[in-house]
């Protein structure tokens, strides 16, 4: 009954914190696009939070820089518990083009544990919103 | 006033300061200096000739030294002011008290390339990451990057 | 009594990391530095690595706002390296994605401002308008973001008359709703309000800290590359250079708006002008050993880039200077003696593109001068720490 109920509750409003760790910007364009009229996440209760204190998933876009590296994993320990990782995009998957970099590490997932990727560079607005879907069907069972 | 007019008054003002002047495109004009007397030919630009915008400052790696163009623009021409520096012994006289906008390109060629800019006002590093290595210059040629093996989350299948 | 707030990396007001550090007396900031690094990824180094046709496709991925405008920048260039002369129709659809791209960077902005400035309808407004840009973008170059079009002696795809007729329509709209946004924002009593007298900068001061594209035009300087350095057509197209006189944050909108309707001007001249023939030219493999210095008016400012060939595939060295970091210098000066309150709105109206820039939170104890770098949040368990040794009434009953 009991875990019935937190999994209920956990399916429902996932907020998001959206996390830029070296992207170029066109990803942050379209999770934030993903917000907006034509696309309007909010519809399912999604919102994007301000604190990882308040956050259940991080979207994380962008390879993860060396100078980021300490502060990503600090956001992620401040993330309460349960908590869920969606790279988005190739570089947040990968490196894509930045592969092979001096200041870049890799994917996100050299450095935090990663649930779901949604690849395309950039991805769009409508890839986001099914990242976070295949995400909620994954908590479902 | 056109590019021909600059590169006569140059020619003019800095004297045999000008090693070398080119002028390869339209609008675009090179001149070679020696680096004492960079301070002399930017005070020169910006106080006579009026070119206030400095658009930013190139560092290359020829292997024994190290050029540098301050690319400078106003709006009819754009000037690169060429000058090299030994290697060894990378000193750069600041120019920041001409033109208080350069500090950040001149804290970038720091970082980048271990040039030493001599009076800077503040001389702190600007894009590396806190934890890097120092003697590191990434962008000198003889720099090479080996990139870490990765982990391949879940292990490999 | 002097304190320092630390902003960033990760804060609400920036979407991107970067981080502040401000001297506070009271409410007022009297020193600001900026720590850039966040987001440095190594991409001058990178290039090097890369062949010609490579490094289109990387330096598209240099910023995802303003992708058009580095690859044209990078890849007009290569065009002089090469010595190489692009067809018209390659260059008119080349500016057209370019003005496309500027009137969505600046609808973008125009929303970005008023989220700022506490005006979320106008955010939402302007997000929807710009949407309407991206469909344009992707049907004529099949992508929204990174659009792919520029190549080396030319454009990748050409565009039909059906296309045409959609912009042209697309454009009434948007031309529409622009004068709307137009009304609001310079009617909008509350809005005004908010922008005008924030952030101010001086026509010296821009000149001097060397501040670039709607800031410095913001300031009353007529500066635009497509004027003074015509670049691609811009010397056929008419267009106006786009200047305010009161160097705030309202001035900064007013140019963008007004820019806009320059905007659709000009994409409304090239699609009537459009000429015909081919959109590219076969491009060599090598460069001869050459340097070239390139020049570009992005959305945010003067673009440019430095690119010297050594007759290889390569290029040998490719120095990027995105606008952004052309207006850091200006921003401090900006945000000194402004309210702490204003820092998001200030930092806002230079639209800052960090990734196109670069390519912790420090805090100051006042009594010892002791830095320490530290994240926002751990801000609050050091207050907590310092605070133990204070000696509280626990007891104490609340006065109320």
């Amino acid at each position: 009954m009991l875990t019935k109920l937190t999994q209920w509750s956990r399916l429902k409003s996932p907020w998001i914190l959206h996390l830029n760790t070296g992207a170029c910007n066109a990803c942050d364009i379209e999770v934030v696009a993903a917000l907006t009229p034509r696309f309007d996440v909010e519809r399912f209760g999604i919102l994007l939070k301000a604190t990882p204190r308040h956050a259940d998933v991080i979207v994380c876009t962008g390879p993860a820089t060396r100078q980021m590296k300490d502060r990503l994993i600090r956001i992620y320990e401040q993330t309460p518990d349960p908590k869920f990782v969606i790279a988005v995009g190739a570089c947040a998957m990968s490196g894509c083009v930045y592969r092979g970099a001096y200041n870049v590490i890799g994917g996100i997932d050299q450095v935090i544990p990663v649930d779901v990727y949604v690849p395309g560079c950039p991805v769009r607005p409508d890839a986001v919103i099914d990242g976070v879907v295949k995400l909620l069907n994954k908590l479902k069972g | 006033m056109n590019d021909q007019t600059l590169i006569d008054k140059a020619k003019a003002s800095l004297g045999d300061k000008v090693l070398d002047i080119t002028n390869p495109a339209p609008r675009r004009i090179f001149i070679k200096l020696k680096v004492d007397d960079l301070l002399a030919a930017v005070n020169w630009l910006k106080n006579e000739m009026g070119f206030t915008h400095l658009a930013t400052i190139t560092g290359v790696d020829l292997g024994q030294a190290f050029e540098l163009i301050y690319h400078f623009a106003n709006s009819f021409t754009c000037v690169n002011l060429r000058t090299e520096i030994p290697r060894d012994n990378p000193l750069l006289p600041s120019i920041c008290q001409l033109i208080p906008g350069a500090v950040l390109y001149e804290r970038e060629l720091q970082d980048m390339f271990g040039i030493v800019v001599q009076n800077i006002p503040d001389g702190r590093p600007l894009v590396l990451p806190d934890d890097w290595p120092a003697g590191n210059y990434p962008l000198r040629k003889d720099w090479k990057y080996e990139r870490p093996p990765e982990v391949i989350p879940g292990g490999k299948r | 009594m002097k304190f320092q707030i630390p902003i960033g990396p990760q804060h609400p007001a920036l979407k991107e990391p970067i981080s502040l550090r401000m001297t506070v007396e009271g409410e007022i900031i009297r020193d600001a530095d900026i720590r850039l690094g966040y987001n440095h990824r190594g991409l001058e180094k990178l290039a090097e690595q890369k062949t010609w046709i490579q490094n289109i496709y990387l330096t598209e991925r240099i910023c995802g706002i303003c992708s058009h405008s580095h690859t044209t920048c990078y890849v007009q260039g290569v065009e002089k390296l090469m010595e190489l002369e692009p067809p018209k129709r390659g260059l008119y659809i080349r500016t057209l994605v370019a003005e496309l791209e500027r009137v969505h960077s600046h609808l973008l902005w125009l929303g970005v401002a008023g989220h700022e400035a506490g005006f979320d309808s106008f955010f939402m407004y302007t997000w929807r308008d710009r949407e309407i840009v991206m469909d344009i973008l992707e049907i004529i170059t099949g992508n929204r973001v990174h659009y792919g079009i520029n190549t080396i002696g030319g454009v990748r795809r050409d565009l039909d008359e059906q296309q045409i007729k959609h912009i042209l329509d697309s454009l009434s709209v948007l031309r529409q709703r622009s004068e709307y946004y137009k009304h609001l924002g310079t009617n909008e009593p509350s809005f005004v309000a908010r922008l005008a007298g924030v952030g101010y900068l001086s026509r010296e001061d821009a000149i001097a800290l060397c501040a670039v594209g709607p800031t410095l035009r913001a300031s009353g300087v007529p500066m635009d590359v497509r004027k003074d350095d015509p670049y691609a057509v811009y010397d056929e197209v008419p267009f106006e250079v786009c200047t305010a006189e009161t160097g705030d944050v309202l001035g900064r909108t007013v140019v963008r708006i007004k820019e806009l309707f320059q905007c659709y001007n000009i994409i409304e001249y090239l699609l009537k002008n459009l000429p015909s023939g081919p959109v590219a030219v076969r491009a060599p493999r090598r460069a001869k050993p050459n340097e070239v210095v390139s020049r570009y008016e992005a959305p945010r400012g003067e673009n440019i880039h430095y690119i010297k060939s050594n007759g290889t595939d390569k290029p040998e060295r490719l120095k990027v200077r995105a606008p952004t970091l052309g207006n850091y210098a200006a921003t401090i000066k900006m945000l000194k003696n402004g309210f702490i309150a204003d820092v998001p709105l200030i930092f806002a109206a230079i639209d800052p593109c960090i990734c196109c820039a670069e390519r912790a939170v420090s805090l100051v104890d006042a009594r010892t001068g002791q830095e320490k770098i530290i994240v926002m949040n751990d801000l609050k368990r050091l207050s907590r720490r310092l605070s133990a040794g204070n000696i509280r009434k626990r007891e104490a009953e609340w006065p109320l």
